[in-house]
């Protein structure tokens, strides 16, 4: 999931935060704070690539926006899974599960296999 | 989450909307970061740390935001478009009947102007399919493609091979001039013996393909060393039609060897599809070049040597810059000058000297067609015209009276809510579907309608091989037609009609009882409809009516001949070498065959027959009469056999016919016609025995005279005429033989027994036609027939779209009088009473639209002027006629709903409302 210099991986953040969304709408700053939490604080080493991401996720159609006031009673922009997005999601997770598994099977395998 | 206010989509909106979001997180990061002890000032540097490059993040957020707000804008654009169109369809589906009266008589309507703009377009606005055809220019009368004349008289329509090769030397203004001449009758055989097949000619100059830029398709094309050597290119062009027709495509037939006429030539090259010759209304199947003539025809006169034969038509592309006229002023004198050295007398000659040779564009071709038919084809415009009119004025009544229907519903929307420039597009959606799906029907009709057309025009002949392919401009015309006619007039008066407000439509339906009067104050407009469909019809059934009246006159008019019982032989003498003296005796041997054919009264023959062939004229000298103008001593003649006044039926006047003794060596004698003998001797009587002169030195006696016959043209008044004896005429020319037969019965009948008599005689004689008179007589007015058919389906089909305009409107105004006329009837209004109510209101409209007709029929009547013989464009009849025939139409059309609005039952129109 990190690149050589220990950034995310193109892809990877467009997935956690369908992820993050997943569960009801959110404004940017609660995905973020979601991240951090779930990754240890591992991955997110800059927020603002999350706001393009998300502003990204919009208009491919994925995510919907709206305004509405957070729990301080501020307005905050709100964003939601749409149909699609919530394929894409599904999507995702199947495919990163398949590549998990034949990754670690190809790592733990015991003996080489005869060429 | 609590919803809080939308914003706009503005592009500050925009940006503002993403400072918003940035500010909220950075603002809830600071919060975070203070709790957990850091100073106001250090939690912000954090959060800025934390949230990274700020001002890239804003730009790339607000790019997007901007991009998804354009995809929005263009889908909601599309999203209301795909919506008003459904809604259109579903409107104009849920009133099927309407619909489809519209789109048939609009489709009617734009189809005919289609197919009449299609034949326009064809013969009269179309290009040359060559490359920059708006260089060529032609030198010669554009019309006489077909013709040959003979004579001494410096003409400049058509020109000599010797006068062409020194026009084209003037290179400085044209980059290259070619010639192009008629072909006489082209034998061709594929194999010697083979059957034998006529394709359409035409002679040329080496370098006319150079020209007209054509290129070769197949093989090669002249290459303009045709003209070098007379008789030194034995090949032809042929055109692709041609190829595909004859050889069906074949390869092999590039190179390969036909006979023309018995001589062989060598197929060089194909012309591409799109070259069908540069003459509009014929489409030529074969090119050969000039300096082939005399193989093609050696018993003909040497084309390339007389300098007194005018047949060809030059076309030449202009130099960059070179105007018409600077190319005239290049050309003329030299022309002057070529016919001055060509002329035979010092007469000629002195007439050379004012000659201006006619030079004209050439970017349309050449076309015989386009002056015989531009004057009709733009009559038949404007024709067709009023009826799209017409039709118009039953869509807007139509259109109006759907929109006064739909004004409750478009009350309603605008009650709830609804953008009234929503609602205009709505209409204007469905004015444009309604419109394209008449242009489609139109095409339709329109494809079918050129055929018509050009089979009427044809009238049984030969069609007029005319490309009305539906092409671009003839598309774009319907188009844009159908645009016109459905939004201007459809749709202005329905939006007018849809201006409504709620008040007014609620109190539409007290109306009903209170009434008003019968077509209804608020719809003054279907009454105007009405009384312009009805003038604009009277337009059209005056016109048709004096056209059928001039056709009528034309066709019944006395000719002087017996033109039911005449029999036209139309020979071609001179290709089996029978020419100048040779005639005689040749002319002879003809007519006494077929005199012993059984059922001939009488067989007589001229030079240039009865309507067939060709007219002379000649200069004259009578010595009682002082010519006035230089015209005055210019009269038409034809050369005559023994017996011709008895043969044709002239009536002779005074002295005798041309008798078999009246032969070469003797005295010459001619009859005259009566308008010659009046002309130029006072009375018939005066001019019997004169001796006049004929040409420069011919003496001749006239020994008879004869009344007027109408002998090549119904429509054109008798012109002075002399009939010089056959047996005596000079034929410096090669001459024309036509027999004239008279039968005791019907000539049809003649036709195969005069055939077989002439075949036994000479099996080579090529028989140009055997026609009874009156056959030819009815082709040669094969123009006015068209017209006079076409003007009367114009006029039948306006007729009946008033009376179902007139129809329409009556039964919808009785709709909304039910409940009046109920309680009329109710309070003792008898049936008559009633009906007379009705048929009253119609015929105020009707009158109102004659005596609005009337005077706008008599003013366009004066356009059609000239396509009228013998009948005034006032003619009482004609108008009496077409006013008669629609009051009675109208009529009738207000006949059924002034019946069904007597029979309104009290009670029922009563509980109606």
């Amino acid at each position: 999931m990190l690149d050589p210099d220990g950034g995310l991986l193109r892809g990877t953040l467009d997935v956690l935060i369908l992820k993050a969304i997943s569960w009801g709408p959110r404004h940017g700053y609660a995905v973020a704070e979601w991240i951090r939490m779930v990754t240890d604080e591992q991955l997110l080493v800059e927020e603002g690539p999350l706001y393009t991401a998300l502003h990204r996720l919009e208009k491919k159609g994925w995510l919907s926006a709206e305004w509405g006031y957070s729990e301080n009673n501020r307005r905050a922009k709100y964003y939601e899974l749409t149909r699609s997005g919530r394929q894409q999601l599904r999507a995702e997770v199947s495919g990163w599960e398949r590549y998990v598994r034949a990754v670690t099977k190809a790592l733990t395998a015991a003996v080489p296999d005869a060429v | 989450m609590r919803r809080a206010p939308r914003l706009g989509l503005r592009r500050g909106d925009v940006v503002r909307a993403v400072d918003d979001e940035i500010a909220f997180h950075i603002q809830m990061k600071v919060e975070k970061l203070v709790a957990s002890g850091l100073s106001p000032e250090a939690a912000r540097r954090e959060a800025m740390r934390q949230f990274g490059d700020l001002e890239g993040v804003r730009r790339m957020c607000v790019t997007l935001d901007h991009q998804r707000e354009h995809a929005m804008r263009r889908k909601n654009y599309l999203d209301e478009l795909r919506q008003d169109v459904g809604y259109a369809f579903r409107m104009l589906r849920r009133n099927l009947g309407v619909t489809s009266v519209i789109v048939l008589t609009l489709a009617l309507g734009i189809g005919a102007n289609t197919a009449i703009f299609a034949l326009v377009n064809a013969v009269l606005l179309r290009k040359l399919p060559v490359p920059n055809p708006d260089e060529l220019l032609v030198l010669g009368d554009p019309s006489r493609v077909g013709s040959l004349s003979w004579g001494d008289n410096s003409r400049t329509d058509l020109h000599s091979w010797k006068t062409y090769l020194e026009l084209r030397k003037q290179t400085d203004v044209v980059s290259g001039l070619a010639a192009s001449g008629r072909s006489e009758r082209l034998d061709v055989r594929t194999e010697q013996g083979g059957e034998a097949e006529r394709p359409r000619g035409r002679m040329v100059s080496g370098n006319y393909f150079n020209v007209l830029q054509v290129p070769a398709f197949r093989g090669r094309v002249f290459d303009g060393s045709e003209d070098n050597a007379v008789g030194g290119s034995p090949m032809v062009a042929i055109s692709y039609g041609y190829w595909m027709r004859r050889f069906a495509g074949d390869e092999r037939a590039i190179g390969r060897d036909i006979h023309i006429n018995g001589a062989r030539f060598t197929i060089s090259g194909v012309t591409p599809p799109w070259f069908t010759g540069e003459i509009v209304g014929t489409s030529t199947d074969i090119w050969i070049p000039i300096t082939m003539q005399q193989m093609l025809t050696p018993n003909r006169p040497n084309l390339l040597e007389a300098t007194q034969a005018y047949w060809l038509l030059l076309i030449g592309r202009r130099k960059a810059g070179v105007s018409f006229e600077q190319a005239q002023a290049r050309f003329t004198p030299v022309l002057r000058m070529l016919l001055k050295e060509q002329a035979a007398n010092p007469a000629t000659a002195a007439g050379a000297d004012t000659v201006t040779v006619p030079i004209s564009s050439g970017a349309r071709g050449l076309s015989r067609v386009r002056a015989n038919f531009k004057a009709p084809l733009i009559a038949l415009l404007g024709g067709v015209g009023v009826l799209l009119l017409i039709i118009c004025a039953n869509v807007a009544s139509l259109l109006l009276a759907r929109a006064v229907a739909r004004a409750k519903e478009m009350s309603v929307r605008l009650a709830l809510g609804a953008a009234r420039t929503r609602l205009v597009r709505q209409l204007l959606t469905e004015g444009v579907v309604l419109a394209l799906c008449s242009a489609a029907a139109g095409l339709l009709v329109a494809r079918w309608g050129t055929q018509l057309l050009l089979a009427l025009a044809a009238d049984g002949g030969t069609r007029i091989p005319l490309d009305t392919a539906l092409d671009l401009p003839v598309v774009l015309f319907t188009i844009g037609l159908s645009m016109v006619a459905v939004l201007v007039f459809g749709l202005a008066p329905a939006l007018r009609a849809s201006r409504v407000d709620l008040q007014s439509v609620m109190r539409a339906n007290a109306k009903a009882v209170t009434g008003g009067s019968l077509t209804g104050p608020r719809i003054p407009i279907g009454k105007m409809l009405i009384s312009a469909q009805v003038a604009l019809s009277l337009v059209l059934l005056v016109g048709a009516g004096l056209l059928v009246r001039s056709l009528r006159g034309v066709e019944r008019a006395p000719t002087g001949l017996d033109r039911d019982h005449l029999l036209i032989v139309d020979v071609d003498a001179s290709a089996g070498g029978h020419t100048g003296e040779r005639l005689y005796p040749y002319a002879r041997e003809l007519s006494e065959r077929v005199q012993a054919v059984s059922g001939v009264v009488a067989v007589s023959y001229s030079e240039n027959g009865i309507f067939s062939g060709t007219e002379s004229a000649s200069n004259i000298g009578v010595p009682s009469f002082t010519a006035r103008e230089a015209n005055d001593s210019i009269t038409r003649y034809d050369a005559i056999g023994p017996g011709y006044a008895r043969a044709t039926g002239a009536r002779l006047l005074r002295g005798r016919d041309i008798r078999e003794s009246d032969i070469a060596g003797g005295l010459p004698v001619i009859l005259v016609n009566e308008t010659f003998a009046r002309f130029y001797f006072g009375s018939a009587d005066r001019a019997a025995g004169a001796t006049i002169r004929l040409g420069d030195s011919t003496r001749a006696q006239i020994a008879g005279v004869i009344m007027d016959t109408k002998d090549h043209e119904l429509t054109a008044e008798v012109e002075r005429r002399y009939y010089y004896a056959y047996q005596q005429h000079p034929f410096e020319e090669p001459g024309q033989l036509r027999l004239i037969v008279r039968a005791s019965g019907d000539p049809a009948l003649l036709v195969n027994p005069v055939r077989k008599a002439l075949r036994a005689y000479d099996a080579q004689l090529p028989i140009n036609g055997i026609d009874p008179l009156s056959a030819l007589m009815r082709a040669s007015v094969r123009q006015e027939r068209l017209l006079a058919r076409l003007a009367s389906g114009f006029g039948t089909v306006a007729l009946l779209l008033a009376a179902i305009g007139l129809y329409g409107v009556l039964t919808y105004a009785i709709g909304r009088r039910t409940g009046e006329i109920g309680l009329r009837v109710a309070l003792g209004a008898r049936r008559g009473t009633v009906i007379g109510m009705v048929l009253g209101d119609a015929l105020r409209l009707v009158v109102i639209g004659v005596v609005l007709g009337i005077p706008l029929a008599l003013g366009v009547m004066q356009l059609i002027r000239t396509q009228l013989h013998d009948v005034k464009p006032t003619d009482p009849i004609a108008l009496i006629v077409a006013v008669v025939v629609l009051g009675v139409s109208a009529l009738a059309a207000a006949l059924i709903p002034s019946l069904r609005a007597s029979r309104v039952a009290p009670l029922v129109a009563l509980r109606e409302d």
